[in-house]
């Protein structure tokens, strides 16, 4: 994006996302998900902390269907949303500990 | 947002004629000092995404900021980061700039 006419000023550096492309939803089958975020977030004042259940619960539901994956074009195999990626690794760990702690003991 | 705390933000993009477009985006980080702490785990970007004709989708970004920023006295003002995209239609044989990606 940058054209190189302005020699003297800095110019902005792109930098590819570290887990690749997400996958659009196109059939909105997490829509669902997604809205339960918003509204979490409109009723917080857009504290993004507040709403991190529900962030989660959107991821997990991308990742159960693999909502969106299509072979990359030219071949290389699917486009994997973050497939193999333990929530936990994804800045989840805190909820997921709270969560089996939760569970009740038979 | 918490510098560290992973967060999801949604875009929503409609193709509003009546043919299918294939779109690249790439983005834009404001302020420009700001753009270096922002980390996408995942994001729609630098990928062709096909909308067909009146369909309108959410285009999710999966980002933290660094921790790193909160050490940095020149972002200590800073307390709105801007992320935009911007889309361009994509054309056969067009390539975006993409450091070292694919």
């Amino acid at each position: 994006m940058s054209t190189a006419m302005n020699f003297g000023t800095k110019s902005f550096k792109p930098r590819p996302p570290d887990k690749g492309a997400f996958p659009l939803d196109h059939f909105g089958e997490c829509s669902a998900f997604k809205e339960r975020f918003m509204e979490c977030l409109r009723q917080s004042g857009y504290e993004s902390g507040a709403c991190r259940q529900r962030a989660m619960a959107y991821l997990e539901c991308r990742m159960e269907r693999q909502v969106g994956v299509r072979p990359r074009p030219g071949g290389g195999g699917g486009v994997q949303l973050m497939a193999n990626e333990p929530l936990e690794k994804l800045g989840f760990k805190d909820l997921i500990d709270e969560k089996s702690e939760a569970k009740p003991e038979k | 947002v918490v510098p560290g705390e992973t967060a999801l933000a949604f875009y929503k993009a409609k193709n509003p004629t009546d043919k299918p477009i294939i779109g690249i985006s790439t983005y834009n980080v404001i302020p420009f000092e700001a753009g270096q702490y922002f980390n996408k785990i995942q994001c729609f970007c630098f990928e062709e995404q096909r909308l067909n004709p009146q369909e309108e989708v959410d285009m999710p970004v999966f980002f933290y900021i660094d921790p790193e920023f909160a050490e940095d006295p020149k972002m200590a003002k800073v307390d709105l980061i801007t992320l935009s995209y911007t889309f361009f239609e994509a054309k056969e044989g067009q390539k975006l700039a993409l450091p070292g990606y694919q």
